[in-house]
């Protein structure tokens, strides 16, 4: 999981949060603190004009 | 000739987060059980060190606002932290060592301390975990 820091106390805001060993991330996330960066899903297929046993 | 260090200008961390400026007082004391080991033939008693069991007690000022000190503490109620300690803002040192308690837990959390004219103030305490200490 990929987090970001969103508050000044925590850091530089927008830069990447790797949580130290003993660190409670889900309490960060509760409190504002970080946010999960979104990972972009995989761009699906181009859709084919015809179908595979199509006859053209 | 004996010194003290002052923490005026002490330097905190609640996992991670710098809650510095929300702290009045701090205080933390490295305990190491002591177990009896004392046996027949002996005058006095003997002890062997135990489990340790440090603290850190903290004053704090009381804030709901977002990144202060409840949104800080709530979610830590009943679980394992790591909390640091400075004497100051400067660079860590052998004069200015930083103290860690890795995985103490957070048993009680006082939500409001109210009083009539007063800042609403209260007073946490993360026991056990590992202390160490670190001058660089």
């Amino acid at each position: 999981m990929i987090y970001t820091i969103a508050s000044i106390r925590l850091g530089i805001i927008g830069d990447p949060y790797v949580p130290a060993d003993g660190i409670n991330v889900a309490a960060l996330l509760s409190g504002g603190f970080i946010v999960e960066q979104s990972t972009p899903k995989p761009k699906k297929p181009a859709k084919t004009s015809t179908e595979p046993n199509e006859e053209i | 000739m004996a010194t003290s260090t002052y923490l005026s200008n002490a330097t905190v961390q609640i996992n991670g987060v710098d809650v510095t400026d929300q702290v009045s007082a701090a205080s933390i004391v490295r305990v190491i059980e002591a177990l009896e080991s004392t046996s027949f033939g002996k005058t006095a008693r003997v002890y062997v060190g135990g489990l340790e069991n440090s603290t850190l007690t903290l004053t704090m000022y009381n804030s709901f606002a977002a990144s202060e000190t409840y949104a800080t503490l709530a979610a830590l109620v009943g679980t394992s932290t790591t909390v640091t300690i400075k004497p100051t803002s400067a660079a860590t040192s052998a004069t200015n060592p930083i103290s860690t308690l890795t995985g103490c837990y957070l048993e009680t959390l006082p939500i409001v301390n109210a009083a009539l004219g007063a800042l609403d103030t209260i007073d946490i305490t993360f026991t056990g975990g590992v202390y160490s200490v670190a001058t660089s």
